[in-house]
């Protein structure tokens, strides 16, 4: 049995509709009133055939009314598929084609409805027909799952839309499709859900709020209008938008607020949130109040402190405004006042000023509706320097939606930027803003720092579309981190990252793999997104390149040395100095959390990490665990993108001994950690948060020798400004290795021999003029002032 | 089968849905106009336009006839607005029951015209 029937009288006629159109429809009428003009004018000119004329333009006006009321668009008449088909679908379909889910998608796929699930998800329509089967028997199952989407939505009509989502959500080969874009069922899932919000907006009609009559009972309000936005008017001139906000639990905890005589709310949520879409889905919400009357035709006018206070030039004329302004308020009857920002109404910061003995009668009394917005932050601070104020205000506090009604926010607000610029914004990418804001944008919430991004990808189309590398690029862009995938030339170089480091590192193969591995999977995505790029413990002996390894890590991955944070933690051994690590600014001018802010994307260093203070040490389980941390002004900052190298000489002994045996780092790394736990030089929880503790081993004398030669590399790098270069003979370079070998100190005191040695040696001959700009020098061992 | 499906649709669903359009137009009216909102507040002062009473009798008496002129002044203008909605009302009334009674006499019209024309 045919899972269409397309013969069917509904089908018939929707296909008579199209046929028909809107020029068969004019015309129709244009031949009906000619017909009954001329008829008329025959009749009255007693011309019998007048009559039949006026008949036949009546019988003509049949079918256009028939047109005009019914046939140019079919509604739906039962419950069963064809009864429910809607009109466009009806007249796409063909009696004379025997549909499979392949040729039934090349029937709908150049449909707005399809173009727009495919558009965003980033397929191309045109050669998707084979991703269809062309087996009939399968589209009764696809039809029967297009029914049920319809369903799900609660659309008495199945759309175009949702057979297209039937047949991607069925093919197989567009489940691939999505795997390789890094889309899922489920993000199909939503792009119909979007397609369907669109959709109800666009076929809903305009509401209308009370009529011309309704404030009629209410009084003028020119100040108010002066000084003021009237959100509720601007719904009404511009449409509501406000979706599935209107019924959110902020909206109706201030409805229940206000019907129960409540007179005043502090709308508590931090920057982000919507606090402003909240008062205007608020004002949608009682525009559309039939019941309760504390409430109907109320209209909320959102007052701005920067305009009122611009306003007042001469002494006292900002009391003035403000007076008037509530007076008007509340003389009109039907106003609520939204005072976003309202810590400018308080003093709180700068650009405001105090109005709290203006607004503490109008509060007090409940004369007038107030809606205070404000951030936790700023509530407490009302709290704390007036607490009598504050307790008047009923608090409503806003939380971040769920993920899933966040993207679908994101994914209305983008709808609006597709209009505005003429692009189009895949639904990739709006899950990229979602995911990347929400790693690097910390200060803020969702869902205001998601669209914020998606607005600032919109300078960084690729063709026309903005896509997840559109975002990546802003996020990149704006706040100098690597959130993209690694380009092909970037990937070449975290495969020999190891090589790149070892140019300017000696041996320690061991700790530059570690290393090494961390970055490659943090580049890859693979790595824990909510934990730093890698948190390394390094311990070894002094100068066996710990701090060098860090560097290397800044300058090869990071591309420049600055990006390094470099901690002593022995000046961190007070309990004080916690202040110094998570200053917002205020009172200390430099602190890590201050650091990483400007620079996020860094190597934090942190020198002899066993002398910090105990509560430091705890600062530093949430840093590695969590991945951020929480400045005095309560806002917190990201180590997300940062690698955190922890650096101590603590078991320098013990490797030196183990080394000395003859064993190998892997060996005894696993006892020394031990060693170190029991012997009470580091706890196991501070331990156990690093990715990974590194064993340096102290130098042999030939390896020196290859860090003399890298050193000499320095030199010869600041001696090219002389234009002379010099070279060591092997000889020279032991000799150096011998005097500068110091077991404690590693390599750190060959730089100094190195500077005595080659440096004065080579000044005495310049100054003896000995060498000369072009001359390449070449020591041996009796050459060398030591 | 054209004018069959045209026939069973003009008796059927095509006149009905005319019905339903009227009420729905008359909705559309109320809405518009405000009726309940002006019925609610008829009386009352025109946009709170209001004077408050003094403590003196002469004040007392001023606001009284201050606030009685401007519930005048409400008044008409609502009344007015009614006055244009009963008409209108009325208007779409006659409108809808004369609609409801020619649409199924249309078709016997036009075949009567026809027939008178002819002979």
């Amino acid at each position: 049995m045919d899972a269409l029937n397309l013969a069917s009288p509904r089908a018939r006629h929707a296909r008579l509709g199209k046929k028909i159109g809107h020029g068969g429809y004019y015309i129709l009428l244009a031949v009906t009133i000619c017909c009954i003009l001329a008829g008329a004018g025959l009749a009255v000119l007693k011309i019998h055939y007048g009559y039949s004329l006026i008949g036949v333009g009546l019988f003509i006006l049949m079918p256009a009314l028939w047109w005009r009321y019914y046939l140019r668009d079919v509604p739906p008449t039962d419950n069963t598929l064809m009864g429910r088909l809607s009109n466009d679908c009806l007249i796409r379909l063909q009696p004379s084609v025997s549909y499979s889910p392949s040729t039934l998608w090349e029937a709908i796929r150049t449909d707005t409805q399809t173009l727009y699930m495919t558009n965003h998800l980033l397929l191309s329509t045109d050669g998707m027909q084979g991703c269809f089967s062309e087996d009939p028997d399968a589209l009764a199952l696809i039809l029967a799952a297009a029914t049920h989407i319809a369903d799900n939505y609660e659309s008495r009509t199945v759309e175009i839309g949702h057979i297209a989502a039937a047949l991607l959500e069925d093919s197989p080969v567009v489940a691939e499709m999505l795997t390789h874009m890094k889309l899922t069922r489920a993000d199909l899932v939503a792009v119909t859900d979007w397609l369907q919000r669109l959709f109800v907006a666009v076929h809903t009609k305009p509401e209308s709020f009370g009529g011309v009559g309704r404030d009629w009972a209410s009084g003028f309000t020119p100040r108010l209008n002066q000084f003021g936005h009237n959100l509720s008017q601007s719904i009404e001139r511009h449409g509501a938008h406000f979706g599935a906000l209107v019924d959110s639990p902020g909206v109706r905890d201030m409805k229940t607020a206000f019907s129960q005589g409540i007179g005043a709310i502090a709308l508590i949520g931090p920057d982000g949130i919507g606090k402003t879409s909240h008062a205007y889905a608020l004002a949608q919400n009682v525009l559309a109040e039939s019941q309760d009357r504390t409430l109907q035709h109320k209209q909320i006018i959102e007052l701005n402190a920067s305009s009122i206070l611009s306003a007042a030039r001469e002494p006292g004329q900002l009391e003035f405004i403000l007076i008037s302004l509530f007076n008007e308020a509340i003389h009109a009857g039907n106003i609520m006042l939204f005072l976003d920002d309202a810590q400018l109404f308080f003093h709180g910061g700068p650009g405001s000023f105090d109005a709290t003995q203006i607004l503490l009668p109008a509060v007090q009394g409940r004369a007038v509706q107030l809606i205070f917005a404000m951030t936790p932050h700023d509530y407490e601070a009302l709290r704390a320097t007036n607490s009598a104020f504050a307790s008047l205000l009923t608090p409503v506090v806003l939380r971040e939606p769920p993920e899933t009604e966040i993207l679908e926010i994101v994914a209305d607000a983008a709808g609006q930027f597709e209009g505005r610029h003429n692009l189009l914004i895949s639904y990739a990418a709006v899950k990229a803003a979602y995911n990347l804001s929400g790693r690097y944008e910390t200060d803020t919430a969702y869902p205001g720092k998601a669209i914020r991004l998606l607005e600032q990808s919109l300078t960084h189309p690729n063709h026309r579309v903005i896509d997840a590398q559109s975002v990546e690029a802003a996020i990149e862009q704006t706040r100098g981190v690597k959130a993209g995938t690694a380009a092909p030339i970037e990937a070449d170089e975290l495969l020999h990252l190891e090589d790149r480091i070892h140019e300017r590192m000696i041996n320690q193969t061991r700790a530059v793999q570690v290393v090494a591995d961390a970055l490659r999977r943090a580049r890859a995505g693979v790595g824990n997104p909510k934990r730093p790029i890698g948190s390394f413990l390094f311990l070894g002996p002094t100068g066996v390149g710990k701090t060098e390894l860090a560097k290397a890590v800044a300058s090869t991955y990071f591309k420049s040395e600055t990006n390094m944070i470099r901690l002593d933690m022995s000046e961190y051994q007070q309990e004080s100095d916690v202040t110094r690590i998570l200053s917002d600014g205020q009172h200390e001018t430099r602190s890590l959390i201050l650091s990483v802010r400007q620079q996020p994307f860094s190597v934090v260093l942190l020198d002899e990490i066993e002398k910090a203070h105990p509560n430091i040490l705890n600062l530093l389980l949430q840093m590695l665990d969590e991945g951020q941390l929480t400045d005095t002004g309560g806002r917190s900052v990201s180590f997300k993108d940062c690698v955190i190298i922890a650096t101590s000489n603590a078991g320098a002994d013990s490797i030196r001994e183990h080394i000395e045996k003859g064993e190998q780092v892997e060996q005894f790394e696993t006892a020394l950690t031990d060693e170190l736990i029991h012997s009470g030089q580091f706890r196991p929880e501070l331990i156990n948060r690093f990715d990974e503790v590194v064993l340096f081993r102290p130098l042999n004398p030939d390896e020196l020798a290859q860090v003399v030669r890298l050193m000499l590399r320095e030199v010869n790098t600041t001696l090219a400004s002389q234009n002379i270069s010099v070279e060591l003979t092997d000889a020279a370079i032991a000799r150096i290795v011998e005097t500068g070998n110091d077991p404690r100190l590693g390599a750190r005191p060959m730089r100094r021999a190195l500077q005595r040695a080659v440096e004065n040696t080579v000044a005495g001959k310049i100054l003896r003029q000995e060498a000369n700009p072009g001359d390449h020098i070449t020591l041996d061992a009796g050459d060398l002032q030591i | 089968m054209f004018m069959l499906d045209l026939v069973s649709w003009w008796y059927g669903s095509g006149w009905t849905g005319r019905l339903g359009s009227t009420r729905r137009r008359l909705a559309g009216l109320a809405e518009v106009f405000s009726i309940a909102i002006l019925l609610r507040t008829l009386f009352a002062p025109w946009r709170r336009i209001v004077t408050y009473p003094g403590a003196s009798i002469e004040a007392r008496l001023r606001a009284l006839s201050d606030n009685f002129i401007s519930r005048c002044v409400g008044f008409t203008a609502r009344f007015f607005v009614l006055l244009a909605a009963a008409v209108s009302f009325v208007g779409l009334c006659v409108f809808g029951v004369l609609e409801a009674i020619l649409w199924p006499l249309l078709p016997l019209l036009a075949i009567l015209l026809i027939i008178k024309g002819l002979l």
